[in-house]
């Protein structure tokens, strides 16, 4: 379970105010919101990338905040993450970089790496790609490897940022019904940013909504999409009139 | 205060914010220094991308290590040619070109030319992995970027430096043997003479390696700071290479006053 409690942060200005988030154990939560309200940020709290200015997280039962730099390293061993610019190493082909976790944190057999490295190409229809260099890739195809190499490692907690961007309507469902599929079969605590909102809602479990730093909501996507809140409502049905 | 004396205190407060900034950024280098002695004590580092590092940052510059220092001897002969001739001092034109070579010129010289080509590239990088979340890809892997990033390229940028420097030194002596002879009609064997004579010595060769080992460290420090501290996406890399090369070439120049002084 997650746990966060009153988090703040402040860059010069406030980019989180005051968030406590529950995420259960098994559950795929999509956090939604407008562009720079935090949702982001959010993410690098959850896994120690950042430090909050006031505030707790705990994940399992243990404040990331009084993990030291070894035993942050540990706990890191627990997450799998997308990160929004999707971060493959430049330097590494398409297959190194999902391998990547795989040799450094759990020094798996190397046929057992080649072997998952070519399972999780096919998963996200990247399969005969393994040899490309990461700049000749499209955004899309990005994204898809930046997928593969966040769910390789089969850690229990998974984050992802704006899984979908640059994705097709055809492509951006399969990828959302695979994560989906994975999180249900591996029973991952799953979160996932996303500005493609029809079909987030089609996968999740619950629903958070950031505006300005703060939760504004928190609840089943079946109240998401009932929620009579009007900057929820504005956003969840894609209104042009409303507070946002 | 009024608008007058704010005027007329403009420039001091624009040096005390400059001053501010420049003990800023030694601090800060100050701080990576330290992180990468942590690990340098502890052999924590990727053997991997040190190998990488050293083919890219050593073995790509030799052209450019080539190219100066076969110029940088001939023009110290058609420097000194004017006076060599005037009072027949042939027999000085190897110890001239040998003294002002690896004392001074090899080592600066090569400094100034890796800065230009590795540190820029490395600030670049580096620069590039922070913007785009590379570095914090690292992180949540659980991999230490110091460790595996910058350790690595320190040391080859300082290992570059010096085997550069060496390089360096005998093909700017070689080409000063040969403008010699070309330019002037001093023989290789009379300049050869001239450097051997033994009004130079080893302690000539390692003053110019120390300050090229010191240069390494410069260089090594700034464009890992400067790649790292990156902020404000691509603009702000363009701006993190600038600084590295001013950093870079104004601290060599620095640091080798203080240490020409210290060593003689």
């Amino acid at each position: 379970m997650i746990e966060i409690q009153n988090l703040s942060k402040s860059f010069g200005h406030p980019v989180l105010c005051d968030v406590s988030l529950v995420v259960p154990m098994g559950c795929l939560y999509g956090l939604i919101g407008p562009g720079a309200s935090g949702k982001s940020v959010l993410l690098k709290m959850i896994t120690g990338l950042m430090r909050p200015d006031t505030g707790s997280v705990s994940v399992d039962g243990q404040n990331v905040q009084a993990l030291t730099d070894i035993e942050l390293a540990s706990f890191r061993l627990k997450f799998g993450m997308l990160f929004q610019n999707n971060a493959l190493f430049d330097f590494m082909t398409v297959a190194d970089n999902i391998a990547f976790p795989l040799r450094r944190m759990l020094e798996v057999p190397e046929a057992e790496i080649r072997q998952r490295v070519e399972e999780r190409l096919r998963a996200v229809s990247l399969g005969g790609f393994g040899e490309r260099a990461p700049s000749g890739l499209s955004g899309g195809q990005k994204k898809r490897v930046g997928v593969a190499r966040a769910t390789v490692t089969r850690a229990p907690i998974i984050f992802y940022d704006e899984p979908a961007a640059g994705l097709d309507p055809v492509t951006s469902q399969k990828i959302f019904d695979l994560l989906r599929d994975e999180q249900r079969r591996a029973k991952q605590t799953v979160i996932m940013v996303s500005s493609d909102i029809d079909r987030l809602l089609t996968v999740t479990d619950r629903i958070g909504m950031m505006y300005r730093g703060s939760l504004v909501f928190d609840g089943t996507t079946d109240e998401a999409l009932h929620s009579e809140d009007a900057r929820v409502k504005q956003f969840v049905h894609g209104l042009t009139e409303g507070p946002l | 205060m009024n608008g007058t004396a704010a005027l007329a205190l403009a420039p001091l407060t624009r040096a005390r914010d400059a001053l501010y900034d420049l003990a800023g950024t030694m601090g800060q280098m100050g701080i990576v220094a330290a992180r990468i002695v942590l690990r340098l004590v502890h052999v924590d580092l990727d053997g991997r991308e040190l190998l990488r590092n050293l083919y890219k940052m050593g073995v790509k510059s030799l052209p450019i290590v080539v190219v100066t220092a076969l110029f940088t001897g001939a023009i110290m002969v058609i420097q000194a040619a004017p006076i060599v001739q005037r009072y027949g001092a042939q027999g000085l034109l190897g110890w001239g070109a040998g003294f002002g070579t690896l004392r001074e010129i090899g080592p600066l010289l090569t400094a100034l030319m890796i800065s230009g080509r590795v540190g820029a590239n490395n600030t670049a990088e580096l620069g590039t992995m922070t913007v785009t979340e590379q570095i914090d890809a690292l992180r949540a892997l659980a991999i230490d970027p110091v460790a595996f990033l910058v350790v690595p390229r320190f040391i080859a940028i300082v290992a570059t430096l010096f085997f550069s420097t060496l390089y360096a030194d005998a093909l700017a002596l070689f080409g000063a043997a040969y403008a010699g002879d070309a330019l002037i009609g001093v023989e290789p064997m009379t300049f050869y003479n001239g450097l051997v004579s033994g009004l130079l010595g080893i302690g000539d060769v390692m003053n110019g390696l120390v300050k090229s080992v010191i240069f390494g460290i410069m260089i090594g420090l700034s464009s890992c700071h400067f790649g790292l501290s990156v902020t404000g996406g691509a603009p702000g890399v363009g701006r993190a290479v600038n600084a590295t090369v001013v950093t870079s070439a104004a601290g060599i120049f620095v640091v080798d006053y203080l240490v020409s002084f210290l060593l003689g």
